[in-house]
């Protein structure tokens, strides 16, 4: 009984908040016919928005997948000082509203910033340009990956690298053949919410973008525009692009982990057990 | 390899978890660190593999300074508790692991990796298991293939932290004996950790016991167990009954009760404690010795518990003795019964 109840509770808010929402983003996107929504999407500045947002998560999720592994490696196999002042810095894009951290991209490298007068000596546009855009976009997503590798890491400890080490592998070996793939399902769980996160980020975005339609118009940033000018049409049709992306990586996830054949049958997949979702602000 | 140890210290922040260890491991013995929790003995262990770096103190091995040489240089095997096998790879690549990283020159080739790898194996006794994943195989085997890939490399030491920690009674058993006997046939020079004394005076040439960082005795199996250097060595090599004692004029005396002559280990005079083995106290008549009630009985097997509380004695601390059951059932003791103890062995040590 009580585990019905749970069930259909969990079931019922599923579809309160996933389901319905994302079915009525289809249904508004295809509910002026199949040619309207191609249009919406082969539109020029449709095209160019989703050309950005692939840009700048193309760029900005490897960078962090970088940063990310480094620091929960540095944080799970090493103790040193100013350890959990790093762990805070981490946290730190999680506990900042994205607009606020837009802003200090302007402040640091807007015209009248720190660096814009070195920057408009030099022509280069940060703000209101793309670069602008990666830069809060990495900013803002850089928490995910190395937050879902530290746990994982840490609990797996140093003995096999240990004992790599012992059988006479250099570190490159050793990362390479024995850590990377210990910490695979984490990393591309962490790769994929990046990615998520990346493509749809939409705060942070908005400030430093500058909104100039063809140019720095990202997805969320093009859809936002299309709904302000009564174009719902349109808005949920770029949106509904936006969902499929998410739907898709979830899909190629699900499809990675039913290849592997070993997550199956050697208890690999209590790594996906150990696996927890970042706090979201 | 012999290894030696001189003078090593090790510090983890406030924590001194090595204490100026001098140690001998001649070449081809066996030699187990025994001691409990937080004694020191992993990370001795961890020294002389390389995993740590030593405050100070030298490292040697076959007499060269190896105190800063990588773990990759000192060719030592490291087996861990928990196996640490790479589970994303079969049976076969993990124990492979060590010789496909070698570099290109010193690789040999695939044919030779594959005979190698498939010896081992019948070696191990696991042959079968080839193509496994770790996840697929019991904890005894897995722990053989962590020993089977740690020799792939032909290891000069190998170094085994608790390796049978985590396997059940029965497997621990068995897998010391095959141990002994492989490291009998290699001719290694291995040293183990354990905290099982068990384990230790089963599979070792030599025992050294450390407690808080230092060496406490370091002997042969039976040695150590008969002629402990301290009341320490002497609690932890097994179970123990204890007893103040008045030490006067070289004699012992348990209240009114001359115990006799004490050993040789007794030293000026006052408030000792002596420390008696369970099968070191033999049950009698009670007119002949120091007269008891026989309080409880478990019978394990072929030895029997009892416990008895001696007059005078406290009776939530009674005496522990084993006799044989032969002994026991020709008796006829049962619970309630006055007897007479004698200690047929005994140590005393300074309070």
């Amino acid at each position: 009984m009580a585990r019905r109840f749970l069930i259909g509770c969990a079931l019922l808010f599923m579809a309160l908040f996933l389901a319905i929402p994302l079915l009525t983003v289809f249904t508004q996107a295809l509910a002026t016919g199949a040619a309207a929504y191609l249009a919406a999407i082969s539109e020029p500045t449709a095209l160019s928005a989703i050309k950005l947002t692939l840009m700048v998560a193309a760029i900005s999720v490897p960078l962090n997948l970088v940063f990310g592994v480094a620091a929960a490696w540095a944080i799970a196999k090493f103790n040193f000082r100013g350890k959990s002042t790093l762990i805070t810095l981490i946290d730190l894009p999680f506990a900042i509203s994205p607009v606020i951290a837009g802003l200090t991209f302007i402040l640091l490298f807007g015209a009248t910033g720190w660096f814009g007068g070195f920057l408009r000596a030099h022509h280069i546009r940060v703000v209101f340009a793309v670069p602008g855009i990666v830069l809060a976009t990495t900013f803002v997503t850089f928490p995910f990956i190395a937050r879902e590798l530290i746990p994982v890491m840490q609990s797996q400890g140093n003995n096999d690298e240990e004992t790599a080490l012992s059988l006479g592998a250099t570190g490159w070996q050793i990362f390479w053949r024995v850590t990377l793939p210990n910490i695979r399902w984490a990393l591309l769980y962490g790769v994929l919410l990046c990615n998520a996160r990346a493509m749809g980020e939409f705060g942070a975005v908005s400030v430093v973008s500058g909104h100039v339609r063809g140019l720095t118009n990202t997805m969320p940033l093009h859809v936002e525009i299309l709904y302000n000018d009564y174009d719902y049409t349109a808005a949920f049709a770029v949106a509904s692009l936006l969902a499929l992306l998410a739907l898709l990586t979830l899909a190629g996830k699900s499809f990675l982990e039913w290849r592997q054949p070993e997550l199956r049958r050697t208890g690999h997949a209590r790594d996906a057990t150990t696996m927890k979702r970042p706090p979201r602000v | 390899m012999s290894i030696q140890l001189r003078g090593v210290c090790k510090q983890f922040g406030e924590f001194a978890a090595v204490e100026n260890i001098d140690l001998d491991v001649p070449t081809g013995t066996l030699m187990a660190l025994l001691g409990p929790s937080g004694c020191g003995k992993t990370a001795l262990l961890r020294l002389i593999a390389g995993l740590e770096i030593p405050d100070r103190g030298e490292v040697l091995f076959d007499g060269q300074d190896a105190t800063l040489w990588s773990v990759g240089k000192r060719k030592v095997g490291f087996v861990f508790q928990n196996y640490a096998l790479f589970r994303h790879m079969t049976v076969y690549e993990n124990v492979a692991f060590g010789l496909k990283v070698k570099r290109r020159r010193e690789r040999p080739a695939a044919a030779a990796i594959r005979k190698k790898v498939q010896d081992l194996l019948d070696l191990v006794q696991l042959g079968w298991t080839h193509d496994r994943f770790p996840g697929q195989l019991s904890g005894g085997q897995r722990q053989r293939i962590a020993l089977a890939r740690a020799m792939a490399v032909d290891p000069q030491v190998l170094l085994l932290d608790e390796p049978f920690g985590a396997l059940d009674n029965q497997v621990r058993h068995e897998l010391r004996r095959w141990l002994r006997r492989l490291h009998d046939e290699l001719h290694f020079t291995s040293i183990i950790v354990t905290h099982d004394q068990q384990e230790a005076i089963e599979v070792a040439d030599t025992v050294a016991v450390l407690n808080r960082g230092r060496i406490e005795q370091t002997g042969k199996p039976g040695e150590i167990y008969d002629l402990p250097s301290s009341a320490f060595v002497h609690r932890f090599l097994g179970q123990v009954n204890q007893l103040p004692v008045q030490v006067r004029d070289g004699r012992a005396y348990l209240g009114p009760l001359d115990i006799g002559a004490a050993a040789a280990t007794l030293e000026g005079s006052g408030e000792h404690f002596a420390l008696i083995r369970p099968h070191e106290i033999e049950i009698g008549l009670p007119s002949s010795n120091w007269p008891g009630t026989l309080l409880a009985v478990r019978v394990m097997g072929p030895i029997v518990r009892v416990d008895i509380c001696a007059d005078g004695q406290p009776l939530h601390e009674p005496l522990e003795a084993e006799i044989s059951r032969e002994r026991f059932d020709s008796q006829g003791f049962s619970v309630g019964q006055r007897v007479g103890v004698r200690f047929r062995r005994w140590q005393v040590y300074p309070a």
